[in-house]
């Protein structure tokens, strides 16, 4: 456990060290923020790379062996109409508790002052993830080859970009990007293949490629269609 | 102290993350007295794991709420009210290749390419090539909120490429190409350099907060799908066919 979690640290200094030596040099150099703010920033970091490897071994022992046993679970006894239903719970469940997507909310909610609140766009951006990995399995029971409802989704957002809130378009797209991180990868992953199991022959292995992609047009047709509500 | 640790913030910070986490919660306590009925070690073991991504989850986005964002933020309005505010734009570009090339999530996403390709397109050429696409892809939306170009008339070139070069490359490559639009946009994006070109936007009279500021995760989302879809074409007419028999 302890040499597990000193890798998990080590492999966070990397990916937090270098934003802090170039915050530095910024403030010693162009930037010279007061010191309280670069101060903060400092501590902020500190807790930011503790609570990064606290929640990344935290999933490890509890959301992952989740997600497989009930990946597993699903491949032994599931219903086909079970696992869309779950595929869609499940996919709502961990996309609201994705860090990134709570950060881009409260982006959002600050910058516009409430207007696009930041529960709603939350709830909004999980019904989309969910959605669409419902189609994703629906796509593999159907066999429609992935591309076609990729041109699907992006024309869908296409005529949906006319109708909707200006404002509400940069903000859609990002939370298209937002929702593939630790906390919902490793579990819709998971599922896709307990869902893989169920359906037995008829998957082939590229199918559980493509599921990720797909997680991601959902949120931005439930953020344009919030803005097209909100108009 | 009392300007770092504002308690009311804190507590409905706690509260918010409680009400994040508990669908997943209910979800897994319904599963395991339904169906998993693990035994109760290995049922304590995943209740540790649930705490401990809860106080994990606390602690990075405090640190996220007191520390990136307001820095970001205020690199973003002291650049972009100088006169030299194209600055942001190799600041971008420096910030898209360094979080790139060291986030974990890219090195497996190479290490895939590699194996798909049976070594034909190396981890390491890959892993470049990508952090090169990503430090071009934040430069870019740097420029969108410096210019005030449109994001639309960036993202639709940009997937109207992707979908050509999806069509050439062949499903097995297409599927890991969108599913690999996530990997870049790890916690930094998101937290710290999003929150700059927001700065930016902010600070800019000419410049709508909302319109100029955010669509950054989604130009650098593209960045991987594109790199991806070309290696993929440059292996099947170079290195085989092999990509395409899945």
């Amino acid at each position: 456990m302890l040499s597990r979690l000193k890798k998990l640290s080590q492999e966070i200094l990397v990916t937090i060290g270098p934003i802090i030596l170039i915050v530095t040099i910024l403030q010693f150099s162009i930037i010279k923020m007061p010191w309280m703010v670069y101060y903060k920033f400092l501590i902020g970091s500190v807790m930011v790379m503790a609570g990064l490897t606290i929640l990344l071994y935290g999933l490890r022992i509890g959301l992952i062996p989740m997600g497989e046993m009930i990946g597993s679970a699903l491949s032994n006894k599931g219903s086909v109409t079970l696992v869309l239903f779950l595929g869609f719970l499940i996919g709502f469940a961990v996309t609201i508790a994705e860090p990134d997507v709570i950060v881009l909310s409260s982006h959002v909610d600050f910058v516009s002052n409430g207007d696009i609140g930041k529960l709603i766009l939350v709830i909004s951006i999980g019904i989309g993830v969910g959605l669409f990995i419902l189609i994703a399995f629906l796509r593999i029971i159907l066999r429609i080859p992935i591309i076609y409802i990729l041109i699907v989704g992006y024309l869908t957002i296409l005529v949906l970009s006319f109708f909707s809130n200006p404002n509400y378009i940069p903000v859609s797209f990002d939370a298209g990007g937002v929702t593939t991180g630790p906390v919902t990868v490793p579990f819709i992953l998971a599922l896709g293949l307990g869902f893989a199991f169920v359906l037995g022959s008829k998957s082939k292995t590229s199918d559980s490629f493509g599921l990720i992609g797909l997680a991601s047009i959902g949120p931005i047709i439930t953020v344009l269609i919030l803005g097209v509500i909100y108009r | 102290m009392s300007e770092i640790f504002i308690a009311e913030d804190f507590l409905s910070l706690l509260l918010e993350i409680l009400q994040a986490l508990a669908p997943i919660f209910v979800i897994f306590i319904i599963f395991q007295i339904f169906v998993l009925k693990l035994p109760k070690s290995s049922f304590l073991n995943i209740l540790k794991g649930f705490l401990l991504t809860y106080i994990g989850l606390v602690l990075f986005l405090y640190g996220v709420q007191i520390g990136f964002m307001p820095v970001g933020k205020y690199i973003g309005e002291v650049i972009g009210a100088s006169p030299h505010r194209w600055i942001l734009i190799p600041i971008g570009f420096l910030l898209g290749f360094i979080v790139t090339i060291v986030e974990p999530a890219v090195r497996i996403l190479c290490a895939q390419v590699d194996q798909v390709s049976s070594g034909f397109i190396k981890e390491k050429t890959m892993l470049y090539t990508l952090s090169i696409g990503v430090a071009a892809a934040v430069a870019l939306a740097m420029a969108k909120t410096v210019f005030g170009i449109s994001l639309i008339y960036i993202l639709i070139p940009g997937y109207l490429i992707a979908f050509i070069l999806a069509f050439i490359a062949g499903p097995l490559f297409a599927s890991i190409a969108f599913d690999s639009g996530g990997v870049a946009t790890g916690p930094m994006t998101v937290t710290f350099i999003l929150s700059i070109s927001i700065g930016a936007a902010t600070i800019m009279e000419e410049r709508d907060t909302i319109l100029h500021g955010f669509g950054l995760v989604s130009i650098v989302a593209l960045a991987p799908i594109i790199a991806v879809l070309v290696f993929g074409i440059i292996y099947q007419k170079k290195g085989g066919n092999l990509g395409r028999r899945n």
